[in-house]
């Protein structure tokens, strides 16, 4: 007779399986009308159910049995039925809420954004010079944007009284001095590279990203304000050649991988061999375009070996130690990025230009 | 500067050169051609030329650099001999250096007898070509010669020189005395100033020196005797001259660069030989030639160039032959140093006054060589150090403030005074002012970068863009005990609504959005909460402005709704403005130790204070903390209300206080007791009432 007891065991674990594998689906989506109908039948309905085969083994068990199968069967079909009731229930209130629609709403009306910031452009741009910088082992300096006129020219190989001055008219400060002290707004940010190399030894690799005055009317092509991003580097062995292989790998990251960089001979009082940097115009690949004026080349920056003279002015002993400088202009390479008109764009803000150009 | 290729040609035996190759030739040596007008021998280049190259700013100069440039051959057919007659020259006038420091060298000849007429066609040819009008025989010859050898001239007309003692005319090279006038040929009467340059005859100046001559004594149509000046001038004394008479001339422009002090007697010469082909008159033996007692002598430079040192400068090897080869070509007289191997002395011509040290003529060399010859290496790998905090600090801040919403601006540094003006008691000292604007508004630094931001939103307004929130992080300047101080600050502006939404009624930005943006600032950055204190400016509205206290109480800025009148002046309603200075945020430690948030939930309470309005928020929560454990947490205002069921003056705060212990459960009866000892601190603070506490 263990046979029956056997049989009905058998039976209980399989019911309780086949709700396992529903419930573990309704964990999922919510089980149909007709699923759970099934499921039902199955389950506990009258014919060929668990149920009804374990009723029909009870039927046939001993009388000393039946008591103790009784209580089992009626265990199993008690939490059977509690366990339908719960998917039902279930599947009743995602019925309801499909059914009821109060709380749909029309998913294509304008969402709640938060109110997105921006960086100005110029900062994305200035950072992503230094990015490129950055990686070649250069370190942010800073400086005065007023500075003394030996700062930012006659230690800088820029003597009193020289023409050299007139390619850089400059902004001065009322009341602010005579001679070497006086007070002007920097043309350039070489003088922080001054500043650099006064308080460092070398080797030095300093970057020097900051806004410049020059008196320029403004127009498309100028304004009063611009930023410039320099660079300096001081060591031991350092060559001309290294200020091009500098700038190209600059150029690569910076333009894209085909950029490459040409020198021009050109005068910066200091530095000595100065030259003009053209980076490959990589919106026509060379072939000529309005960007480029047709020439395949943008000029984008000044550079060359530090002046001996100025390195002396910066306590450095040029016989030992040699360097190069760049500089280049911020505002220009935004202007040649986005393919903008007009310079003054750049500082009226207007936040419909401010919104839609950028993201960093 | 214009330059015509036949002229350049003239000093280029052999067939003519080609006028696209010249060009990009010239241009890779650092004579930039920017422009080209005409074909074929009528070329005309626009040469841009660079200051440190007076020498190449005339004909004959840019030739030889053009000779170079091409590999061909470089010939100056030179002055020609004139012939000479009559009473010696420096009997009919006489030449005294008195500023012998300004002036190195005077020479002079004298032309007795020409008739006044135009210069041959060839010679006005040329001068047309180049843009510069012919006038007459005499003073189209002397501009010829600025723009053949670089030498500037300027004839006088001899009978118009006051004579001396000895009864000759006489030139003084001396500074003017205070006061003295003189009208120029452009027949600007100009009043001299005693560190001015002037050419002077035994009573009254006669010419600036290197800059222009006198209308008196300018050659006219019944000028029959010339004397022909040609000298060399000290470059700042020129340039100091005719910066003080706002002048520029062709001449100013060659001697402020520098001139060759040994071309003087050529280009008078070559000037004479003209003058006396198309004017007729006798050339009068001999030159006045007066040299400086003071000057030094010119004799040439010499420098030792190291190859080893050029090698290692470059990054390449030039072969010494190249480097001698370039040199001579260029006019140097380079030899290599006997007994020592690896060095060329190298001696520099008169005109090349730029070269001055052995990094000059590596430049010389590599500039020839060709820049496309450079290899591309890499400096030794470096290790950088710590950028500047000051640098990391704005980037963080600008980070910061983009993601509490706001968009970054940048403006001019510089406005005009009114704009500045209501400013100046927040801004770091008194204003700073620029000595030569470009005008208004741009007269001024600004006190802070709100003014900028203003202006940004009128310029929004205008454009229909009335929801604003705008940043910029910048310098203020102000005069603080007799130095600038620059004062970096994060600057913001909010106006109009702040977010809108169709599901639900807009906001406007008010004083507690602006307060928000300093505390999200702040949190962002990771320092101590900013406390705000009430404070009066005459630019903000009063009762709506506070002071920005950092941590240990440094004053970290301002805050507030813009005054009323001055927003009406921007087109603005109620902006939010703030000014956070950067220094006073306290920076968090390198290293800190971050503290476990406790396993235990903690409970917070809540308690209703009816209160006069006057009592701040600050007295409520500090109140409340002075009663509390080292398990109170946090003070934080859910609620005001003022209306019906509440007194006229006073105001119900829902406040609520949050406790919490690492270590353990907190039981209902201590929290209770803290919140009842809360309360009556609370009902202690005058006409104070909490509900549901007697
Ligand atoms: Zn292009």
């Amino acid at each position: 007779m263990a046979e029956i007891r056997e049989a009905i065991e058998v039976a209980v674990k399989a019911l309780s399986g086949k709700l396992e594998i529903a419930e573990a689906k309704a964990k999922a989506a919510p089980l149909s009308r007709g699923e759970l109908n099934e499921l039902k039948v199955i389950c506990i309905g009258q014919n060929q159910s668990h149920l009804s085969f374990m009723l029909q083994q009870l039927r046939i068990a001993s009388k000393s049995e039946k008591p103790a199968l009784g209580a089992l069967i009626n265990e199993a079909k008690k939490s059977a039925e509690r366990r339908i009731s719960a998917l039902e229930g279930q599947m009743a209130r995602y019925e309801a809420e499909r059914a009821e629609g109060a709380r749909a709403v029309d998913v294509t009306l304008p969402p709640r954004t938060p109110v997105v910031g921006r960086l100005h452009p110029l900062t994305v741009v200035r950072r992503r010079i230094e990015a490129s910088f950055r990686s070649l082992g250069y370190e942010v300096a800073d400086g005065p944007e007023v500075e003394s006129d030996w700062y930012n020219f006659e230690s800088l190989n820029f003597p009193p009284d020289h023409p050299a001055r007139d390619a850089v008219d400059t902004f001065f400060v009322k009341g602010g001095g005579t001679g070497r002290d006086r007070l002007l707004l920097r043309t350039h940010t070489s003088p922080v590279q001054m500043r650099t190399m006064l308080s460092k030894k070398p080797p030095i690799r300093t970057l020097c990203p900051g806004r410049v005055f020059r008196k320029d009317d403004i127009d498309p092509r100028h304004l009063p304000v611009f930023n410039q991003v320099e660079g300096l580097a001081v060591d031991e062995g350092i060559t001309f050649a290294d200020l091009r292989g500098t700038l190209a790998a600059f150029a690569r990251t910076f333009f894209g991988d085909r950029a490459k960089v040409r020198f021009g001979p050109t005068f910066f009082p200091f530095v000595e061999p100065g030259v003009d940097v053209a980076v490959s115009c990589v919106l026509c690949n060379q072939k000529g375009c309005r960007v480029c004026s047709g020439s395949g080349w943008i000029e984008i920056m000044g550079a060359g070996m530090v002046h001996p003279k100025v390195l002396a002015n910066g306590g450095i002993d040029s016989e030992r130690y040699t360097g190069f400088a760049f500089g280049m202009g911020v505002d220009r390479i935004a202007l040649l990025l986005h393919g903008l008109p007009d310079l003054r764009l750049l500082l009226e803000n207007d936040v419909r230009f401010l919104d839609r150009v950028w993201s960093s | 500067m214009k330059m015509s290729l036949s002229w350049l040609a003239s000093y280029l035996p052999g067939p003519a050169p080609d006028p696209a190759k010249t060009a990009e030739r010239l241009t890779s040596v650092g004579f930039i051609v920017e422009g080209q007008e005409g074909e074929g021998p009528a070329t005309v280049y626009d040469v841009e030329v660079t200051a440190n190259r007076p020498d190449g700013m005339n004909h004959r100069g840019l030739a030889r650099e053009a000779a170079v440039a091409l590999g061909r051959e470089f010939r100056d057919p030179g002055a020609g001999a004139v012939a000479e007659s009559g009473r010696p020259a420096a009997e009919l006038a006489a030449v005294f250096i008195e500023a012998g420091d300004l002036c190195t060298r005077y020479s002079a000849r004298v032309i007795e007898g020409i008739r006044m007429g135009p210069a041959c066609a060839a010679v006005r040819a040329r001068l047309e070509s180049i843009g510069s009008n012919p006038i007459s025989a005499p003073v189209d010859a002397t501009n010829h010669v600025l723009w053949d050898i670089g030498q500037p001239l300027h004839a006088f007309d001899l009978d118009k020189l006051a004579t001396g003692k000895d009864g000759r005319p006489t030139i003084v090279v001396r500074l003017a005395r205070p006061g003295e006038k003189l009208v120029t040929l452009d027949e600007v009467e100009r009043t001299l100033t005693e560190d001015q340059l002037v050419i002077a005859d035994a009573e009254k100046p006669v010419a600036l020196a290197g800059v222009m001559g006198g209308l008196h004594s300018a050659i006219s149509d019944s000028t029959t005797r010339i004397l022909l000046e040609s000298a060399h001038f000290h470059p700042g004394a020129v340039r100091r001259t005719a910066k003080a008479n706002g002048m520029h001339t062709d001449a100013s422009h060659r001697f402020e660069r520098g001139t060759d002090p040994l071309t003087t007697l050529d280009g008078l010469d070559r000037a004479a030989r003209m003058i006396v082909a198309d004017c007729g008159g006798a050339l009068r033996p001999g030159v006045i030639d007066v040299i400086s007692v003071v000057a030094r002598p010119f004799a040439a430079a010499t420098l030792s160039l190291r190859i080893a040192r050029l090698n290692r400068l470059l990054g390449m090897e030039v072969a010494p032959e190249r480097c001698l080869s370039i040199l001579k070509a260029l006019g140097f007289a380079p030899e290599r140093k006997s007994g020592v191997i690896g060095v060329i002395e190298v001696t520099v011509p008169s005109w090349r006054i730029d070269v001055e040290s052995e990094i000059d003529l590596v430049e010389e060399i590599i500039r020839c060589v060709g820049y496309d010859q450079l290899p591309e290496t890499m400096p030794r790998v470096f290790v950088p150090g710590e950028s500047a905090a000051s640098s990391i600090l704005e980037d963080q801040v600008r980070d910061q403030l983009v993601a509490l919403g706001l968009t970054e601006a940048q403006n001019y540094s510089f406005v005009s005074r009114d704009e500045n003006a209501p400013f100046v008691p927040a801004g770091p000292g008194e204003p700073v002012e620029i000595e030569n604007p470009l005008g208004e508004p741009f007269s001024t630094l600004r006190a802070t970068p709100v003014v900028g931001l203003l202006r940004s939103a009128q310029h929004n307004v205008r454009r229909s863009r009335v929801d604003l929130g705008l940043f910029e992080v910048a310098r203020s300047f102000g005069w603080k005990e007799g130095k600038v101080a620059e004062r970096r600050s994060a600057a913001f502006l909010l106006a109009g609504k702040r977010q809108s939404h169709w599901s639900e009624a807009a906001r406007q930005a008010d004083f507690f959005d602006g307060t928000g943006v300093v505390a999200g600032l702040f949190a962002g950055l990771g320092a101590p909460a900013p406390r705000f204190k009430a404070v009066s400016f005459p630019f903000l509205a009063e009762g709506r402005s506070a002071r920005i206290m950092a941590a240990g109480g440094v004053l970290a800025g301002w805050v507030g709704v813009l005054a009323a009148p001055l927003a009406e002046g921007w087109d603005l309603v109620d902006p939010v403005v703030g000014d956070v200075d950067l220094n006073a945020i306290p920076k968090p430690a390198a290293v800190t130790t971050v503290e476990i948030p406790s396993r235990f939930p903690g409970s917070a309470v809540d308690l209703t204070v009816t209160h006069r309005k006057e009592i701040p928020w600050r007295l409520l929560e500090e109140t409340v903390r002075r009663t509390g454990p080292v398990e109170l947490l946090a003070v934080d205002a859910n609620n005001r209300y003022a209306g019906p069921g509440v007194a006229p003056g006073f105001v119900k705060t829902n406040l609520s206080v949050r406790f919490g212990s690492p270590e353990r459960s907190l039981s209902r009866e201590e929290v209770n007791g803290w919140r009842d000892a809360a309360a009556r601190a609370l009902l202690a603070l005058p006409e104070t009432r909490v509900d549901g506490i007697e």
